[in-house]
């Protein structure tokens, strides 16, 4: 009898103790990303970075059910491969991985109860498109690390036709967190959909209005803070629609910002490098 | 003497930016096609050759993504001079030269084969006739087979008949051969087709694969039928007078660099329908093969449409025959 109590008793010490290290991988994981956002210094980042990468796969690799571990290793590659990868191959591999580990966080999250959203590559666009409608807002965490990091594999490998064949499925990802909370991550999520709003000419069925309507909503729920909505909408509308003088406002606005008195000072420092760089580019372009 | 200096200063201010507009040709050229595509870097990339090899004296500025209208905008304002080019389907210019639709009659062409063996003989002569129209171009490139494309699987012409099929607004060919089709069509621009798709109005389109999915219609496509209905073909064209005010020795700067970009467009782009067309059936999307007594039936379609087509669009009798004739050989 004793015996028995004592079995459970230890195997109830041991989940709590495989728990409070699960807890401890994923606050780790957190506490890295946060540093790394509030970095003023992208370069020191950019060497800094690929060692904890590798150490965030060997914690994933003994704690693989992990889910918060998952999201946050996703994350930090989604990140790592889109703001600092120049080489196409590197991104292509680095994107893939951030996609990797969101996509099993996704499956681990829904697990039987959603398997059209988990077979997101072989389910119809239909089909796929209904089961993003069982998502609610606690899902939305997994939900948004998935898009972003599909966004990033599509963006990776944009001259593969499969990865465009894939966009309307990432489209109705980012849709599905918009209708969930438009306030998510700072107006991010509007910023996607900006994005995607501009990739077509209204000529070709695209609706550049909509885009305007989204990095104007980023906008206003970052209090004009957001430093990637203010750079996309430079970048991606206002040259889509040639419209100059607001290409040229939004990017003195976004050399304006205080890096310290944004979400995310690195971001802000990374943008402002690349609008400076649209600035000088502007009079050939228009 | 203050005075004489600033004069003299103004004077060689005045010299220098005269002489700096009178040195540099700016060649406006516009395009529906979007920024960042494959077409407009390369694009991008011939002009910056073309500055550096000119020492900046030929400028090329695009004004990509529709900015200046569709294909026809874009032509009527090369003829007020607002712009020296464009980049547009071959179609397009039917009003200006109709041999420039031939290559898109219905159902010409069943292989790519076909296809090289009539562009090889058959390219050059066709726009030099353009460039005598006052049209320079520097070659065609292929935008290859459009399909019909349906959510439905279709495997007669009579199951055409009961879907609302979408043909583009003022496509003349597209309307004389539907209606030898018995097949009554809903016309749209382009803009309108997903949202056509989208609310029901139209539920088959036609479009190469690589139009499939770079606008998005294939997820509102489920099978393809696998008879090529029509070719298509784009290409850059800048108005002769536009094109004169370029130095001769720079005009074939300008000819060899830009021929050389749409060389590599048309054959990337026979890649990429290829690599398009397997991506669609990594999508689920089925192609479907009709039986033969089916595929006939299109094609005697296409054959009245096209005598249809010979009488009133006003090819060129002797390119119509020759063309034939290549066809002929081929087959």
């Amino acid at each position: 009898m004793f015996k028995k109590v004592f079995i459970i008793i230890c195997i109830a010490a041991l989940s709590a103790c495989g728990q409070l290290v699960s807890n401890a991988k994923k606050e780790f994981a957190d506490d890295l990303s946060a540093a790394i956002i509030q970095h003023d210094e992208p370069e020191t980042v950019k060497q800094a970075l690929p060692a904890y990468l590798i150490l965030i796969d060997s914690m994933v690799r003994g704690d693989d059910e992990n889910i918060g571990l998952l999201i946050s290793a996703s994350r930090l590659y989604a990140s790592y491969a889109s703001v600092f990868v120049e080489q196409p191959e590197r991104k292509k591999k680095l994107s893939q991985r951030a996609f990797v580990y969101a996509h099993r966080a996704l499956c681990l999250h829904v697990g039987n109860t959603n398997v059209a959203a988990c077979n997101l590559k072989q389910s119809s666009y239909a089909r796929y498109e209904d089961a993003l409608k069982k998502f609610k807002l606690e899902d939305i965490d997994v939900l948004f690390t998935l898009g972003s990091a599909w966004a990033g594999v599509v963006q990776a490998n944009s001259s593969d036709w499969n990865a465009v064949a894939e966009l309307p499925k990432v489209k109705a990802t980012i849709e599905r967190v918009l209708a969930l909370n438009p306030d998510y991550s700072h107006g991010d999520v509007h910023g996607y959909m900006g994005v995607m709003q501009s990739l077509l000419p209204p000529a070709m069925g695209g609706k550049p209005e909509l885009a305007k309507q989204h990095f104007e909503n980023a906008l206003a729920v970052s209090d004009r803070k957001n430093p990637m909505a203010l750079l996309m909408y430079a970048e991606k509308y206002a040259r889509l629609v040639f419209d100059r003088e607001l290409h040229d406002t939004l990017l003195k606005e976004l050399l304006e910002l205080d890096p310290a008195d944004t979400p995310s000072r690195l971001i802000t420092v990374i943008a402002q490098t690349r609008a400076r760089t649209l600035l000088a580019q502007a009079d050939d372009y228009f | 003497m203050v005075k004489r200096y600033i004069t003299r200063l103004l004077l060689s201010a005045l010299l220098l930016t005269g002489s700096v507009s009178a040195y540099a040709v700016v060649l406006k050229i516009a395009t529906i096609a979007p920024d960042g595509t494959a077409w407009m870097k390369q694009m991008r990339a011939g002009a910056k050759e073309i500055k550096q090899l000119t020492d900046g004296r030929v400028i090329i500025k695009y004004y990509p993504g529709g900015v200046m209208g569709n294909d026809k905008n874009v032509l009527r304002k090369m003829r007020i001079g607002q712009l020296q080019g464009g980049a547009v389907t071959s179609g397009s210019l039917s009003g200006i030269y109709p041999d420039m639709t031939l290559y898109g009659l219905p159902f010409l062409f069943s292989s790519l084969q076909q296809v090289d063996a009539v562009r090889s003989k058959m390219d050059k002569g066709i726009l030099s006739t353009l460039e005598k129209k006052g049209y320079i171009s520097f070659g065609l490139a292929e935008g290859g087979f459009a399909y019909l494309m349906s959510d439905k699987k279709l495997e007669t012409v009579d199951d055409v008949r009961g879907q609302k099929v979408w043909i583009p607004s003022g496509n003349k060919v597209g309307e004389v051969v539907f209606k030898h089709a018995d097949i009554s069509p809903v016309p749209l621009p382009v803009a309108d087709v997903m949202t056509g798709l989208q609310t029901g109005l139209i539920d088959t389109v036609i479009t190469s694969p690589i139009g499939a999915l770079a606008l998005q219609w294939h997820t509102k496509i489920n099978y393809v039928i696998d008879v090529p209905l029509t070719y298509t073909s784009a290409l850059m064209v800048v108005s002769k007078k536009g094109f004169n005010k370029v130095k001769a020795d720079d005009r074939r700067i300008v000819r060899r660099v830009m021929g050389e970009v749409f060389e590599r467009i048309d054959a990337q782009n026979r890649k990429d329908n290829i690599e398009a067309r397997k991506a669609l059936i990594n999508q689920g999307i089925e192609f479907v093969t009709l039986k033969d007594s089916d595929v006939e039936q299109w094609h005697h379609i296409g054959e009245t449409a096209m005598q249809e087509l010979e009488n009133k669009r006003g090819y060129t009798q002797a390119v119509y025959d020759a063309l034939m004739d290549e066809l002929q050989q081929v087959q």
